[in-house]
């Protein structure tokens, strides 16, 4: 074997271990779930044992059965028929072997070789029951090893059998009883043999079944198999009654002991599930539960003691303070604990402890970067381009990381308790009534996180219409990224126009969902229009989540994050900062700050400001500003309103970048911004630029529900059906989000009588309609459809 | 019956399963084949929750009215 590198496969039911077992083999760490379609497309990894055997390993998406439901089951199939690895694992839960075995009786109808791995020995033994492993490799014919994914029992033993079984050759063979059939099958074979397909009797079969699949890859063996003259419905529904009859028959009776049902773990799921899916509580549970998790994660007033319970504080002194030779005065750790607003809460301590670029850890190596600065002689101008500049764009994009990772161990302690395919039933009902399954929910709340995995797990989903839906409106479930943009915005906002910035923050949130409702109603109305799929899901046992497989989940995240920070967003706010330093004859703006105005005059330019006027960043924004006008920050503004423009352009490439570059150029507008807070310097800038409510509420709408980032461009791009899908999906996030965001601009000052009496009426009551009347004529459109459709069929 | 309206906590038996191609051999898959032993655990305005094969399943209602169960 030493010369050629083995390959298996891991097949097996969702949800019975097979990425626990691959994570083991490999040492990977990809991230396992309870709940089906964790895992939704191959996964390759390496394993090397002591004695110097290399094993190529593939994890596979779960599959219930070889006839494909979902097209991630579909890559399951298809490798395991094309890519002829060497050998099939066969992964069983062993706590529930006779639905794991169903499939088995599919694989065993291929020629190639099987191992079964028994898995989750260690749970079937803690229940007291015992499995005869030898007696059903025996029926059977292939080896059977037991094995426990998780504790890393069994394992080498595994892959030696594998190895081992790769020399030798195996031909397909039926454990179930044909019956009147037997003579069909063995025609149905003998065309397959005769067209050499391989796996001559998995073939036969499945053209027995009219399976699709088998229509389309072997048409002219099909065609023949059709002639033999069998009812493909009743073979199908007899060869699927067979097979269980063999397995409750023949293999069953090796398994000794309390049956899983009985025992108590299964009947704890019942109870819990009494209450999380009752009728009346379970929506209002997972409110709370949502609610909680927010709280803990963004609140600066833990338990509203200081709004409510009017507890009043100090901000928390801090316990360093130092002065730097610039002769500034830091106190990094302020406000860590508790602030006048109230106590923090877990997430946002660690939001103050990691800090930006004065406050926090971030703060402590960015005030060491500008001190060795300092130290070389370096000029006043450009140690203000990178500490001011670019220190603090990244940094306040990294301060934010810890609250992000907090906020995803809480989605997947949830995930991995088996609560999430609850809450998918709970609200399949009402998701039907807007046009998807309740399926989608998982992917949906996947994006409250990040849109990108949010994407991917849309393979999970029945239909291509599905899909383009969900993955349509997953931009639409602020993601972490976002979350800091309402941060920066409604603590502006609060100042600037005494708005409540919670409620602000809850708002655009709220907002986000109901037009996700909004638009699938109308998608599913004219262009996407369908029976939304059924909704048949496995609900897994509850279990306590586990500790690994969470901080897995967590640390791949911050991973991820920190990556981004040292890549995208540092190279975006390097170029912002050096446009907005730099004049298009290429000269530093900033080392002109001194300079007397004979010396700027004869550059060409009329005075200081106006040469910071002539910056590259501030020219292009002018020329961008006019796109912006009707959703309320464009030429309407002052000279330097194009600000927003640039935030919002530098958001499509990542969606951090809108607050670090409002932050950065919040400071060239702002009249005497030295010294003030973030918030006050960008709330300053509000004043500034004369941005209305209408237009903070643009800007806002528009970031929230257009492309989220390049990220999920890309992602988008290779989970969709089609390139019209796609194309559609890029301008429908450009121009849905534009037409959204409009809405609510004229909505807002119209309401705030910023139009006069007159239009302030005028504005609502034509907006009301148009909306009234889109829903009217897609409805009407639809109905129109049905007919047509009633017609032809 | 449908399983939509049959009784709960007792066990019943798969006399038919109607629908689509598609649809029925996932049921099957999952082990919903006529003559197989399933229990409805839990009936809400969302469909059922049956336990078949030691396995819980979540349907929803129009998938649930189209497998016919009898005591």
């Amino acid at each position: 074997m030493a010369d050629k590198v083995l390959n298996v496969c891991l097949a097996g039911n969702p949800n019975c271990g097979k990425t626990t077992l691959f994570n083991s083999l490999t040492g990977s760490t990809a991230y396992v779930g309870n709940w089906p379609g964790v895992t939704v497309e191959k996964r390759e990894g390496k394993y090397k044992s002591k004695e110097g055997l290399v094993v190529d390993v593939v994890d596979l998406p779960g599959i219930y059965s070889l006839s494909p439901y979902t097209p991630e089951e579909v890559v399951s199939r298809n490798f395991i028929l094309e890519e002829h690895p060497d050998v099939v694992i066969n992964v069983l839960d062993a706590t529930n072997l006779e639905r794991n075995l169903y499939m088995t009786t599919q694989i065993l109808e291929m020629d190639v070789p099987v191992v079964i791995a028994l898995n989750m020995m260690d749970a079937v033994e803690n229940n007291g029951m015992s499995i005869d492993a030898d007696a059903i490799a025996n029926k059977l014919g292939v080896k059977v090893v037991k094995i426990s994914a998780l504790r890393n029992k069994g394992l080498d033993e595994l892959m030696a059998v594998a190895a081992k079984v790769a020399t030798t050759k195996r031909e397909g063979k039926s454990f179930w009883d044909y019956g009147e059939y037997a003579s069909k099958v063995d025609e149905a074979v003998a065309i397959y043999k005769k067209e050499e397909v391989s796996d001559p009797l998995f073939h036969a079969i499945k053209a027995l079944e009219g399976d699709e699949i088998e229509a389309e890859k072997n048409k002219l063996a099909f065609e023949k198999v059709k002639e033999l003259g069998v009812n493909i419905d009743e073979f199908e529904a007899n060869s699927a009654d067979k097979r269980y009859k063999y397995i409750t028959s023949e293999l069953a009776q090796y398994r000794t002991g309390a049956p899983v049902q009985e025992s108590k773990k299964l009947s704890t799921s019942d109870k819990i599930d009494k209450v999380l899916t009752n009728k009346w509580a379970a929506i209002p549970i997972l409110l709370v539960l949502l609610w909680i998790i927010f709280h803990i994660t963004f609140a600066s007033d833990l338990l509203y003691m200081h709004q409510w319970f009017g507890l009043e504080l100090e901000d928390y002194p801090g316990f360093i303070s130092f002065t730097l030779a610039d002769g500034e005065t830091y106190t990094p750790f302020a406000g860590l604990f508790y602030t006048g607003d109230g106590v923090n809460s877990i997430g946002e301590f660690f939001h103050c402890l990691a800090g930006d670029n004065e406050t926090g850890i971030l703060g402590l190596i960015c005030l060491g970067i500008k001190q060795l600065l300092l130290m070389m002689g370096t000029p006043d101008a450009v140690i203000m381009v990178i500490y001011d500049g670019i220190l603090n764009g990244v940094a306040a994009v990294v301060g934010f990381v810890p609250q992000i990772l907090i906020l995803f161990l809480f989605f997947s302690i949830l995930e991995d308790s088996g609560y999430m395919a609850r809450v998918a039933f709970v609200l399949d009902r009402i998701f039907r009534r807007f046009g998807v399954s309740g399926r989608a929910f998982l992917p949906m709340i996947m994006g409250l996180g990040c849109g990108v995995p949010a994407m991917v797990n849309t393979r999970t989903l029945n239909s291509d219409k599905e899909r383009i839906k969900t993955i349509r409106v997953i931009p639409y479930f602020t993601c972490g990224a976002k979350a800091d943009i309402l941060a920066a915005v409604s603590a502006s906002v609060a100042l600037s126009f005494g708005w409540n910035a919670d409620l602000f923050t809850m708002g655009m949130y709220v907002m986000g969902f109901v037009m996700a409702v909004v638009v699938v109603i109308l998608m599913n109305k004219t262009t996407q229009r369908e029976e939304v799929p059924p909704f048949i899901m496995e609900l897994p046992a509850y279990h306590m989540p586990q500790p690994k497989a969470v901080a897995i989940h967590v640390w791949d995240k911050g991973k991820h994050f920190l990556k981004k920070a040292g890549t995208i967003i540092l190279i975006s706010t390097i170029v912002i900062t050096m446009m907005e330093n730099l004049t298009w004859d290429w000269r530093f703006i900033p080392a002109f700050e001194e300079a007397t105005l004979e010396e700027i005059q004869a550059l060409g330019y009329a005075s200081y400001e106006a040469m910071e006027a002539s910056s590259m960043l501030s020219s292009l924004g002018k020329v961008i500003m006019p796109l912006f006008t009707p959703i309320g920050f464009g030429t309407q503004l002052n000279s330097t309103g194009w600000i927003f423009g640039v935030a919002t352009i530098q958001g499509i490439v990542a969606k951090e970048n809108v607050t670090g570059t409002l932050t950065a150029l919040a400071g060239i507008v702002g009249q005497n911004v030295e010294g003030l807070e973030d918030g006050d310097a960008v709330s300053q800038m509000f004043v500034a630029t004369g941005i209305t409510a209408g237009g903070i509420m643009g800007f806002t709408v528009f970031n929230l529900l257009t492309i989220p980032c390049f990220a999920s461009v890309g992602t988008a791009k290779g989970e969709l059906p089609t390139k019209k899908s796609y194309i559609g999906t890029i301008l429908f996030w450009l121009l849905g989000a534009y037409v959204i965001a409009s809405l609510f601009y004229l909505f807002t000052d119209a309401v705030v009588g910023n139009f006069g009496l007159v239009a302030g009426i005028i504005v609502p009551i034509v907006i009301v309609a148009a909306v009234v009347g889109s829903f009217f004529f897609a409805h009407l459109y639809d109905k129109k459809m049905r007919a047509k459709e009633a017609l032809a069929a | 019956m449908p399983i939509l309206i049959a009784p709960i906590n007792q066990e019943l038996t798969v006399k038919r399963v109607s629908g689509n191609d598609k649809e029925r051999k996932h049921l099957e898959s999952l082990g919903i084949v006529p003559g197989r032993t399933i229990t409805i655990l839990k009936a809400t305005n969302n469909g059922v929750i049956v336990l078949i094969n030691d396995m819980r399943l979540a349907i929803d209602r129009n998938v649930a009215m189209s497998i016919v169960v009898a005591a």
